[in-house]
């Protein structure tokens, strides 16, 4: 397929000067909303995740009128909840020699030289305040015995930064955020709309100036007017169907959107995580992560014999294969997650793989078992052990696990600029949606730090200056742009019910995510992209033509819910396949086979693609635009990352 | 409990089905076979839903979102237990292993005044969220915080702390306790700050309030039977109650507005 | 004051005071079981309490004002409480299932199950109690210039007051083996360390409460005669109150 290729400049409304003042400068010259006149404005924040909640939380305090959107029954049900290991923040408790400049520095290059400077620099930045922000609200982190905080060591670091709650930081976090965004909604300056799902985006004069949604309890189509949306509505991982995202996550909001006129940077940027617990059945709806933490002493094997058919406990140690060990000597089974990814898949392809599918590798304990002792390895991981056995009916005390990867983060998201807004004027996307800060690689325990930077600390700001330095016209859901949307809503949904066909949303969701899985996962090439674009766009008229959802739009409807997120993972599946046979490199969570070297690690090419693809939508029958915003490394020098 | 031949399941499921709040509802039995003892119990109810929108009839509606035990979302009353026969384990990890072939399985909505159903086993547990509203935090402004160090919090008070902050907001409590009551939801939150200095500002505030708002919303009172702390998928203890009791009583006593 | 009647009012406040009344109560049944249990001392050790107490009379006034106002909150609080837990159900499950793993009996006959049941049928012991040995209603004359260790007598050898009084001293052990733990823990007295022998002691009292009561229509309705005069009394503890040379009185203890 023939894509039309542009170079334009994006302006990211970096501010100039050294990258350490960046941020102070853009504060300080940012116009502000006088107290007064804060009352006057209307704020939307689509998502409570950890980004959604704290913004919203955050604007209410500052006395602006906030409505809140989700899609689950509460906003503490949001996906953030699910991160186990922790949150990384550059406070150098432990005095091993970490700083802003370190964890800076440690995000661009575990981002694989695929992130805006400036804007992992001011993550790392505020990374502090967080902790600060959180242990203020009573997050109980962990302590050490003298009371003061606890830190540990995640991957892609030398220093103990990362802070934690048990295997629950994510949730513990978001009960904080959650708590503050309660606390405005009693104190009225939140309006809470739980059971929503926006299913558009009204553009007024340029501005985003509101959204349209559905009441999933009623099926009423509800139209709210705002001077600013914000969009913190996560990540597309469910493209793939089964990955570690809930159920509910979806790409529609921001899919709306980008068909609004927002641009949608480097889709193809997924995460998948390297430890996760293989697909049992068909029946599989959804993969469970084993915490990173596991590889300090779990080792990695497959049999040597491909026909090997033994149980793990009768094969010898010479019969094993430690391949992360073989292969990375340096790192053995501590290598980042893209690259141990690729390495069970480069396995089991090769027909190494272990269990009723074959598509799973061991992770042995008997080891650190035999060292340590049976009680200082249930001191670490007991919970997850308990979560495995609970899953799988096995003990892995006793057996090794068997594990396998699963699409897990996504890196890619809306473009925006240093003020995290869009290319639409208005629009503000935070957090997992947006695409600014992990680069083509996410490293453990940021992705929390990213969405708390972006909602208690970015967008109170930037928002504030959208609002002062624009002249918005008044506009209310009284305005014919609004009701041509709730109109086209309306029909859409009424198309998908009018069609009437023989298969069920999860089956097609299914055969999307194995083509997803199969031809834009861990390794892609070039016939297989092209293939999939191929298979996307069959696959989506196949829907339109095929589906079969019962019932009607003014229930509660939950098949309904997910055709129409489904239809939009059909569009957007086509784009981000695009986007990967458009990268002619590989980097980060991104694999080109023909671009590796010789020992089949990952070749970036900073000559012809150090940039953010950034891509426009140009109408349904027509290709995306694409953009470009160069990414200019002043503060650290392009390396090839190597774990040899 | 467990099925140890591993051998796939047939079942009879007795499943609630109501169409809308202000709609009777009624119990409608159906025939599954098959079942891979590996399966999760959403996954169970996954084909059951395939196969009712192939012939035609509405799928049963059930909340559910991370799948992995955290968020709290999904909830049923199965064969008269709080997510299942499994403890600490919510429906989403609950696995058919727990089944025997040719089991009859009755699954319900949680039942609560305060929980009224939306559609077949979907309850409105927005009650919770009010209750939260009415205390269930710290009053911190973003960007007032002091450094995170400056009070030293001894780590068996974090600990405890963390050990009711583990409630996921899932509504089995409720749904177990013959009276309906929501008071180990109440008193995890209540709990989990009075443990730790920050949340001592408020205490006596925050108690008087987040019961007030719990009797509003219709839940019953604690009759000490100890059914949440079995059906908590998050271990939340009963002891919690007891503080919270201690702290009503203080705050009670003292409270000066 | 009316900031204490808010706060009482609650869920939790209501339970301060069921918890405070019952432990009251509890600590009455001790009193009484004390000094049934000189029954088995003899006529007239039982005869000498049984005077010394209505002696007292500014201390039993005040006793039996709190005891009275104790049962009524207690029974008033009952109702009320259970009234809005039943709303707070609404519609009952088809099924219903305990989860607890600890328990040794099952669910249903589980006395917390039964707290509101058992406490209603002791309220209708109590009813029978008070009618019998306080107002003496219903027995003519039978009762007219008894000993109060001949009224006793009387009265728990009639075979169906035997059977009422048996099953009632049962059913408020069965209630304060829950009710005694209960109210430490609704009062918050809670720790790891002591729950354990608390919720053991509650049953224990249970125990007690039920056979010590029940003994004693037992033990007069299988035995002709009283058991004090075929077995030695040397065992029962001397009560403070006794005086040997009081006359007796038709009045009976508390």
């Amino acid at each position: 397929m023939s894509t039309a290729t542009e170079h334009q400049n994006l302006d990211a409304r970096v501010p100039d000067g050294p990258i350490d003042q960046k941020w102070t400068r853009c504060k300080n010259e940012m116009k502000l909303v006088s107290p007064n006149n804060k009352r006057k404005y209307d704020i939307i924040v689509v998502g409570t995740g950890l980004a959604g909640a704290s913004a919203a939380a955050s604007l209410g305090e500052l006395g602006y009128n906030v409505k809140a959107f989700c899609y689950q029954d509460s906003p503490r049900r949001a996906h953030s909840i699910a991160a186990q290991g922790g949150i990384n923040a550059a406070k150098n408790y432990p005095n091993d020699g970490d700083s802003v400049w370190r964890l800076f520095y440690d995000t661009v290059k575990g981002g694989d030289f695929r992130a805006r400077e400036s804007n992992v620099y001011r993550l790392a930045e505020v990374s502090g305040n967080i902790i600060d922000q959180c242990v203020a609200q009573g997050v109980p982190f962990a302590r050490e015995y003298g009371g003061t905080l606890a830190n540990r060591t995640f991957g892609g670091a030398q220093v103990s930064r990362t802070f934690y709650c048990r295997g629950q930081t994510g949730q513990q976090l978001l009960l904080g955020a959650y708590s503050a965004l309660m606390r405005q909604v009693a104190a009225g300056k939140v309006e809470l709309f739980p059971r929503r799902e926006m299913l558009d985006l009204v553009v007024v004069e340029g501005n985003a100036r509101g959204i349209v949604c559905r009441n999933m309890v009623t099926g009423e189509i509800e139209t709210h007017a705002a001077h600013a949306v914000l969009l913190c509505t996560g990540g597309y991982g469910n493209a793939y169907y089964l990955s570690t995202n809930a159920k509910g996550c979806n790409v529609t909001a921001a899919w709306r959107c980008h068909k609004r006129g927002a641009y949608f940077a480097n889709p193809c940027y997924t995460q998948i995580h390297p430890t996760c617990i293989p697909v049992k059945g068909a029946y599989q709806s959804k993969l469970t992560l084993m915490s990173e933490s596991l590889r300090n002493d779990g080792r990695v094997w497959v049999p040597k014999d491909v026909n090997d058919s033994r149980p793990p406990s009768e094969i010898p140690e010479e019969d094993r294969d430690y391949y992360l060990e073989r292969r990375y000597p340096a790192f053995g089974n501590m290598v980042p997650r893209d690259v141990a990814s690729r390495a069970a898949k480069e396995r089991c392809d090769a027909g190494f793989g272990v269990g009723e599918t074959g598509l799973a590798v061991y992770l042995d304990f008997k080891l650190a078992i035999a060292e340590q002792g049976r009680d200082a390895i249930e001191a670490k991981y007991g919970n997850l052990f308990h979560m495995y056995k609970k899953i799988t009916d096995e003990d892995p005390y006793q057996v090794p696990m068997r594990i396998y990867p699963a699409v897990h983060y996504a890196m890619g998201g809306l473009w925006v600029d240093y003020h995290l807004e869009s290319t639409v004027p208005g629009l503000f996307v935070l957090g997992e949606a947006n695409f600014s800060d992990h680069g083509a690689n996410r490293l453990g325990a940021s992705a929390l730090m990213q969405g708390l930077a972006d909602g208690y600390f970015v967008a109170p700001y930037t928002v504030g200056h959208h609002l002062a330095s624009r002249s918005l016209s008044s506009v209310t859901t009284a305005h014919p742009k609004f009701k041509e949307i709730a109109v086209e809503a309306r029909n859409r949904i009424e198309r998908l019910l009018s069609v009437n066909g023989n298969r069920t949303t999860d089956d097609i969701h299914r055969q999307l995510g194995q083509i997803m899985w199969d031809n834009c996962g861990m390794a892609r090439n070039a016939q297989g992209l092209a293939a999939a674009i191929e298979q996307i766009r069959n696959l989506r008229d196949e829907f339109w033509q095929n589906v079969k959802i019962l019932g009607t739009g003014e229930e509660l409807n939950q098949s309904l819910e997910h055709a129409g997120r489904l239809a939009d993972f059909l569009e957007f599946g086509e784009l981000l396949a695009q986007d990967a046979l458009h990268r002619e490199e590989s980097c980060g969570g991104h694999f080109r086979e023909e671009h590796q070297t010789e020992d089949n690690e990952a070749r970036r090419d900073d000559e012809h693609f150090c940039y953010a693809a950034a891509w426009e939508f140009q109408g349904d029958d027509t290709d995306e635009k694409l953009h470009k915003e160069p990414l200019r490394f002043n503060e650290v020098e392009l390396t090839t990352r190597s774990y040899k | 409990m467990t099925n140890p031949a591993k051998k796939r399941l047939s079942l009879h499921l007795r499943i609630w089905r109501q169409s809308r709040t202000d709609e009777a509802g009624e119990f409608r039995d159906y025939q599954l076979q098959d079942i891979s003892p590996d399966m999760s119990f959403l996954e169970m109810l996954d084909i059951l839903n395939q196969q009712l929108i192939e012939q035609g009839e509405a799928p049963v509606a059930f909340d559910h979102d991370c799948r992995e035990g955290i968020c709290g979302t999904c909830g049923m009353m199965i064969n008269g237990q709080a997510h299942g026969p499994d403890h600490e384990t919510t429906t989403c990890q609950l696995h058919m292993r727990h089944f025997n072939d040719g089991d009859t399985i009755i699954i319900e909505p949680w039942r609560a005044r305060a929980f009224p159903v939306l559609r077949d086993l979907i309850v409105n547990r927005s009650a919770f969220d009010r209750i939260i509203q009415a205390g269930g935090y710290v009053s911190i402004k973003t960007g007032q915080a002091p450094e995170g160090n400056a009070n030293l919090i001894p780590q068996q008070h974090q600990e405890g702390s963390l050990d009711a902050a583990a409630c996921i907001g899932c509504g089995a409590c409720v749904a177990a306790c013959k009276n309906a009551s929501a008071m180990l939801f109440t008193a995890a939150k209540v709990s989990h700050f009075v443990q730790l200095p920050q949340g001592a500002p408020e205490r006596t505030k925050r108690v008087l309030a987040m019961i007030n708002q719990h009797d509003e919303e219709g839940f019953g009172a604690c009759t000490n039977t100890s059914e949440c702390e079995a059906a908590c998928p998050a271990a939340v203890s009963v002891s919690h109650i007891a503080r919270l009791n201690r702290e009503y009583l203080k705050a009670m006593l003292t409270a000066t507005d | 004051m009316n900031w204490l009647m808010n706060a009482l009012s609650s869920s939790v406040g209501r339970k301060f005071v069921m918890a405070l009344t019952g432990l009251f109560l509890c600590l009455f049944l001790v009193i009484h079981l004390a000094g049934n249990l000189l029954l088995y001392v003899g006529p007239e050790t039982y005869g000498n309490y049984a005077h010394a107490l209505h002696e007292q009379k500014a201390f039993l006034l005040l006793s039996q004002v709190l005891l009275y106002s104790a049962f009524l909150l207690h029974i008033f609080l009952a109702f009320r409480l259970t009234a809005s837990n039943v709303t707070a159900r609404f519609v009952s499950y088809r099924k219903k299932a305990s989860k607890r793993d600890d328990r040794v009996v099952a669910s249903v006959v589980a006395p917390e199950a039964w707290m509101f049941r058992s406490g209603a049928i002791v309220l209708l012991f109590l009813i029978v109690h008070l009618t019998d040995f306080k107002f003496e209603f219903g027995w003519g004359e039978v009762l007219a210039g008894q000993t109060p260790y001949g009224k006793a007598g009387v009265i728990l050898r009639d075979f169906g007051r035997a059977i009422i009084y048996a099953l009632g001293s049962v059913a408020l052990g069965v209630h304060v083996s829950h009710g005694l733990a209960s109210a430490f823990q609704s009062l918050g007295v809670s720790h790891p360390k002591y729950n354990g022998c608390v919720k053991w002691s509650s049953v224990a009292f249970g125990w007690i409460v039920a056979v010590g009561f029940a003994s004693f229509p037992v033990i007069w309705a299988l035995t002709a005669a009283p058991p004090s005069q075929t077995q030695p009394a040397t065992h029962a503890q001397p009560a403070s109150q006794v005086q040997p040379d009081a006359p007796h009185t038709h009045a009976l203890p508390i």
